[in-house]
């Protein structure tokens, strides 16, 4: 029987393993290579193959006194707080109330989800006429009666952008956060409320010392899923600002890194892909084992 | 004491009842501007962007369609998205189901390579990539289809992965006495009891690469082979130097939109329940 297995197993894991080679191992290992060369995307320069046309850490070096990744770097963090607080506390909240609620909960459960399912550049093209003529002309600026300055003109302006762009994000996944959510609320035995009411406990000590708790495998998940979506962003950004009036993001900024100099400086382009990795890699990591740790402790 | 009770707790029903009807009003008002203002010129939208059009008016439409170049680019897309997504479950499927089944070493390392993986953005490989598809003749929608498979696996297999561990091996023992072969067992006994997961991993997989704009951009750029999404991009973006030509944004993103608005309401309680069942494995 084991073996059985065993001797397919080498036979039918083959696909996966040229195609996870190919596209990302490959690849990976080429970025982390280029990196240290002149490379200008077609050819390197000032040789026939990588290995004459290394500069040691030169690139990193320009990446690091570039102003534009380090203010693509710092918008990024920024943007990334305010969302992963934003998309918690809204798709918690929401899990609770749909918990709650006696009638409607599939409806609410649909609707909140289905924006998860368009795409970021199409409705973000739709979101920026929201911010521009909505928003900024009809309900709180201009002839309105209502006028909330902050929400008018949010994508002109840098820190206003930071909202603007974590209202859509917010708006695209609370819903799915939410199913995460909600799950972790419905394996919550109901004897432990019940138990916790008779002991005379409130609404808020119920929350914090039951909900929470409880909650902490399905917080692990959505932390993480909303923490690498919103720092690896780019539909939004390019729809909403094209990273205009300093809201570029790093995902942007690599993007356009190749275009913007003549000639291209693949080489320092891929010097912040990798730099970008390591953040990423690393918050990650920090943050199940942070949050795995609290699980067990809970 | 008893009555007070039931009053109070129908109050709260109905705030609740409220605030997440408002809620859903929120999330439903941007398809709703969506919808009314791609029957509009550019004039009424401007003019009047909440309120419906004065006519349905189809012109707007069937002018984006044109420039959206709609037959092809939707065809692509959905060629592109079905073959990708089809391989993508059943390579991951079979290679979570035997990495599972098989306790060795080597085994345990893929995995460990394929869940860490993960964690490599697609930022990061994207130079390299392009740069090697290119030397391997792959820069077309061959190419993007090896692309997406390979970058769906990792997330897929870790689904499958966590999800296999609780089909009973004997249900496969008892196929293989019978004489089934490995292909059998598999259809069979294995892939019908891990269908929720399948339709989570259809789904997301489906979801990303239906909308995703940059591997396209990259590798097709601006050539008559262009996906939904990139077409819209290239449209607005082409002509779009003189302020935002919304008569053609709106009407453009509403017919990238509709297909999966149709799919998502025929599918709307599998998705759903898919997308559960996928968040408690995972």
């Amino acid at each position: 029987m084991e073996n059985f297995y065993k001797r397919w197993f080498k036979i039918l894991v083959i696909p996966a393993v040229i195609l996870f080679f190919v596209v990302i191992i490959i690849p990976f290992i080429m970025g982390i290579t280029y990196s240290f060369t002149a490379w200008r995307g077609s050819y390197f320069k000032g040789s026939e193959n990588w290995w004459g046309a290394l500069v040691g850490v030169t690139n990193y070096i320009k990446v690091f006194r570039s102003e534009k990744f380090l203010s693509a770097l710092v918008f990024t963090v920024k943007f990334t707080v305010v969302a992963v607080i934003i998309k918690n506390i809204a798709s918690l909240g929401m899990a609770m109330m749909v918990k709650k609620v006696s009638a409607g909960k599939g409806f609410f459960r649909t609707v909140f989800f289905f924006p998860n399912l368009l795409g970021g550049l199409a409705m973000g093209f739709v979101w920026s006429f929201i911010f521009q003529n909505i928003f900024s002309l009809v309900l709180f600026g201009g002839e309105s009666a209502i006028k909330i300055p902050f929400l008018c003109d949010m994508l002109q302006d840098p820190n206003k952008a930071i909202f603007a762009m974590a209202l859509m994000a917010t708006w695209q996944s609370a819903g799915y956060m939410l199913l995460i959510y909600l799950n972790g609320l419905n394996n919550i035995p109901d004897d432990l409320y019940e138990a916790a009411s008779i002991d005379g406990a409130t609404p808020w000590q119920k929350f914090k010392n039951i909900t929470l708790p409880m909650l902490m495998p399905a917080f692990t998940i959505v932390f993480f899923l909303t923490l690498s979506q919103s720092f690896k962003m780019l539909d939004e950004n390019l729809a909403l600002t094209s990273g205009n009036f300093g809201t570029r993001m790093l995902s942007l900024q690599i993007l356009l890194s190749t275009r913007e100099n003549i000639p291209a400086n693949y080489g320092m382009a891929q010097a912040q892909a990798i730099i970008f990795f390591i953040l990423i890699a690393v918050i990650s990591v920090a943050q199940v084992t942070v949050t795995k740790r609290k699980e067990i402790e809970a | 004491m008893k009555k007070s009770m039931g009053t109070k707790k129908k109050a709260s029903q109905i705030m609740l009842f409220a605030v997440l009807g408002i809620i859903a009003v929120y999330t439903v008002f941007p398809i709703y501007f969506l919808f009314v203002n791609s029957f509009k010129s550019q004039k009424e939208i401007v003019a009047s962007p909440m309120a419906f059009p004065k006519s349905w008016n189809l012109t707007y439409l069937k002018s984006a369609a044109e420039q959206i170049d709609l037959g092809p680019s939707l065809f692509n897309t959905l060629v592109i998205t079905v073959v990708a997504v089809t391989v993508i479950v059943l390579v991951s499927a079979v290679t979570a189901w035997l990495m599972v089944r098989n306790k060795t070493k080597a085994s345990q390392a893929l995995f460990l390579i394929f869940t860490a993986a993960m964690l490599i953005p697609f930022q990061s490989v994207m130079y390299p990539l392009v740069n090697l598809m290119e030397m391997l003749g792959l820069k077309n929608t061959g190419g993007l289809i090896v692309m997406y498979c390979g970058f769906g696996l990792s997330m897929t297999v870790f689904l499958y992965h966590g999800f296999m561990k609780s089909v009973p091996i004997s249900l496969e023992e008892a196929a293989l006495i019978d004489g089934a072969n490995i292909f059998q067992v598999f259809f069979k006994v294995v892939f019908p009891l891990v269908k929720p997961i399948t339709v989570t991993t259809i789904i997301t997989n489906a979801m990303w690469i239906w909308n995703d704009y940059l591997l396209p951009f990259l590798i097709i750029g601006n050539n008559d082979k262009k996906t939904l999404t990139l077409s819209l991009y290239y449209a607005k973006s082409l002509s779009g130097q003189y302020g935002n030509p919304w008569e053609l944004i709106f009407p453009a993103v509403l017919i990238c939109a509709v297909p999966i608005l149709v799919i998502f309401i025929f599918l709307q309680k599998n998705i759903i329940e898919g997308i559960a069942a996928g968040a408690v494995k995972g």
